[in-house]
């Protein structure tokens, strides 16, 4: 009896200790982790944006974890005490509209997203011609990017702070670039207070290459050269124009390393954005004071923020639209 | 069958008591072998109850008949009452053959079950609705001895009538509906009904349709081309990627600037590599070595030793970086930390 039970439990407890390390091996960063589930039913079409999410949320989360009717709250919070869980999404449904949840463990804040639109990746992928989807696109925790929160406002600094803080950040000292697979971006629109919530698989492309070229390392393929007088004609004749368009300064990148066959050293490398979804406009709602509980520090409805002012501090400004948590 | 109806042609012919003995015998020989919960029936009817039957059975009407015998009452109402009034419908609707056989076996049911002895009297209120038609019919549909029997006379006359009727029928069913022979006040009915479900499935649609609309809300199905707006947020990612991966690169450059001069394959130079980016990386974060081993020693306590060589780094940068801690008090010289970071490393790149 006794043998078989040790015989049972090791393997198990070293698993856990492989597949969740708590703390960043190299920088020694926490490593946020998340829940993604739902509260109440919810229809399929929102079943598959949880499901797209936790995807997203990849790759510390709980990508098959089961609900139940009978869950409630307090089970989620015990569960993610055991598991070390340090933000929830939480989705939800009423008859006029989806809210995303957004709650840092354990003693909040709650961000309360109202959920105007969505697409799943599906959807997406069913609209471009080649989606793209590489094996390990899932292995490494995105970058995000958060564009337009810098107006000041708490309630947006709060945000950035929370969504900076729910993908793990990466060194970058340390960071390979090939970890670097996905992106997610956060775009505050000022006029209309929505949030733009992408998702990009990030794509290194060598500059000055022409495609034809590009191609021929890339497939390891005999190109077809019946419609050609000569072979230098392959290389010399410029094929369609359509690349290049993008490839002002800001969207290149000079590699130091060798990443693929196509990206050498010391090359400039155009970075490309493919959208795999979900996508998501997103209206910041509330924010409650604890795990969805708790005072009211901002209400788009009623503005009750007069409380948060004083926690606040004010002189910190962004230097632009953009900050960016760098992840690992 | 043939044998029943045999039977019923016996019992208009002959004289009541020499049928009724004739019955006995037979019928009952009959009734054994079918099966035995009707034979256990016959025997309870006693003279009391008989007499009953046979009074009632003579103010015969179509009321009555139903307190006479409880099981097989309905069925023979139902049929006389088809063949006596709605001939056309009912003609229409089964076929004329099968009146040949319907008809006689219920009937011959009848007589054997329960009506026994008082049948003379319905016999000849049979005969006196559409009784002649049904006989002769049989006779012209099924009857294979061909054989005119004794009692019917009027065969002729009810042969003539039953194909005119057949016939008007046969005229007015060629009918131009999907639904076949229906008569008019049906006909109504039917298409009464069919508005009915038709309505029925509309607002049973909508229903449905409203609820799909509710479970959808929110969800968009994205165009194939990329508009403007999609563009231009692909543009601030693509601007965001590219700094991140920028600045990733400033970094190992300056890495690989410090090895200039070594080759990494010998083992002797690896080391001094390694120890360059070590340099290099403590001079990222603003530290000498020795410093961050300083701030190791007070903080292993916290935290198991067992971690990588330069393991005193993340104490550190735990330290440095508290906002994991307080996070509400002041968010945003987080932010700036990340961003910093390349700069400070162009500064350092100098040393």
């Amino acid at each position: 009896m006794g043998r078989f039970k040790n015989k049972n439990r090791k393997p198990f407890v070293k698993q856990i200790a492989k597949k969740t390390p708590t703390v960043d091996h190299v920088t020694g960063d926490k490593i946020p982790k998340s829940l993604v589930f739902s509260r109440g039913k919810i229809p399929g079409p929102l079943r598959q944006l949880q499901m797209d999410l936790r995807k997203l949320m990849l790759p510390y989360t709980a990508l098959k974890l089961k609900e139940s009717k009978r869950n409630n709250l307090k089970d989620f919070v015990s569960l993610a005490n055991g598991m070390m869980v340090t933000h929830f999404l939480i989705l939800s449904k009423t008859d006029s509209a989806a809210y995303l949840r957004v709650a840092k463990m354990k003693h909040g804040p709650t961000l309360t997203f109202k959920i105007h639109k969505y697409s799943l990746a599906a959807d997406i992928a069913q609209s471009q011609l080649r989606p793209r989807c590489p094996p390990d696109l899932f292995k490494n925790p995105p970058l995000i990017v958060l564009s337009g929160f810098g107006t000041g406002e708490e309630h947006l600094k709060l945000t950035t702070f929370i969504f900076q803080n729910i993908f793990p950040a990466i060194d970058i000292n340390t960071v390979k670039l090939s970890s670097c697979q996905r992106i997610v971006l956060l775009n505050y629109d000022k006029e209309t207070k929505l949030i733009d919530f992408r998702h990009y698989s990030i794509r290194l492309q060598p500059v000055g290459v022409s495609r034809r070229i590009r191609k021929f390392v890339q497939n390891h393929q005999v190109p077809d050269l019946r419609s050609l007088q000569d072979v230098s004609d392959f290389v010399t004749k410029a094929g369609y124009g359509s690349e290049s368009e993008g490839d002002d300064e800001a969207a290149t990148v000079n590699l130091s390393s060798d990443i693929g066959r196509v990206n050498r050293a010391s090359t400039k490398s155009a970075v490309k954005l493919q959208e795999i979804g979900p996508r998501m406009t997103l209206q910041l709602v509330k924010i409650e004071e604890g795990l969805c509980t708790g005072g009211l520090l901002f209400n788009e409805y009623g503005n009750v923020d007069a409380k948060k002012s004083e926690n606040e501090e004010e002189d910190e400004q962004e230097s632009d639209e953009e900050e960016m948590d760098i992840d690992e | 069958m043939a044998e029943e109806l045999q039977s019923v042609s016996e019992a208009t012919n002959y004289f009541r008591k020499r049928k009724m003995e004739l019955r006995k015998k037979g019928g009952k020989g009959k009734k054994k072998q079918k099966g035995v919960p009707f034979s256990e029936k016959r025997v309870k009817i006693d003279n009391k109850m008989k007499k009953l039957f046979e009074k009632r059975a003579r103010d015969y009407n179509s009321d009555n008949e139903d307190d006479n015998d409880a099981e097989p009452a309905p069925v023979t109402r139902a049929k006389r009452t088809s063949y006596g009034k709605d001939k056309p419908k009912s003609y229409g609707k089964d076929k004329p053959k099968s009146y040949g056989k319907d008809k006689p076996t219920s009937y011959g049911r009848n007589k054997s079950t329960s009506y026994r002895k008082e049948e003379e009297d319905f016999d000849e209120e049979w005969a006196d609705d559409g009784e002649e038609d049904l006989n002769e019919e049989i006779e012209i549909s099924e009857d294979e001895d061909g054989q005119v029997q004794p009692g019917i006379t009027k065969f002729i006359d009810g042969c003539n009538a039953f194909r005119l009727a057949f016939k008007k029928i046969l005229k007015k069913s060629s009918s131009d509906d999907i639904l076949g022979p229906v008569l008019s006040a049906h006909k109504n009915l039917v298409a009464e009904k069919l508005a009915e479900e038709d309505v029925e499935r509309k607002v049973k649609g909508d229903a449905k349709r409203e609820k799909h609309l509710i479970r959808e809300k929110g969800h968009v199905k994205p165009a194939n081309f990329l508009d403007a707006y999609e563009k231009s947020l692909i543009a601030v990612a693509t601007k965001g990627a590219s700094s991140i991966l920028s600045a990733y690169v400033i970094q190992v450059n300056k890495a690989q600037h410090a090895q200039k001069g070594l080759n990494p394959s010998r083992a002797k130079d690896e080391k001094a590599i390694k120890k360059r980016r070590r340099e290099v990386f403590f001079s990222e974060l603003g530290k000498t070595p020795s410093q961050t081993t300083v701030s190791k020693a007070g903080a292993s306590n916290s935290l198991e030793d067992d971690g990588p060589s330069w393991a005193p780094l993340r104490d550190n940068y735990m330290l440095t970086n508290p906002k994991l801690k307080d996070w509400d008090k002041n968010p945003d010289t987080t932010v700036e930390d990340d961003v910093r970071m390349p700069a400070d490393s162009d500064s350092s790149d100098d040393e």
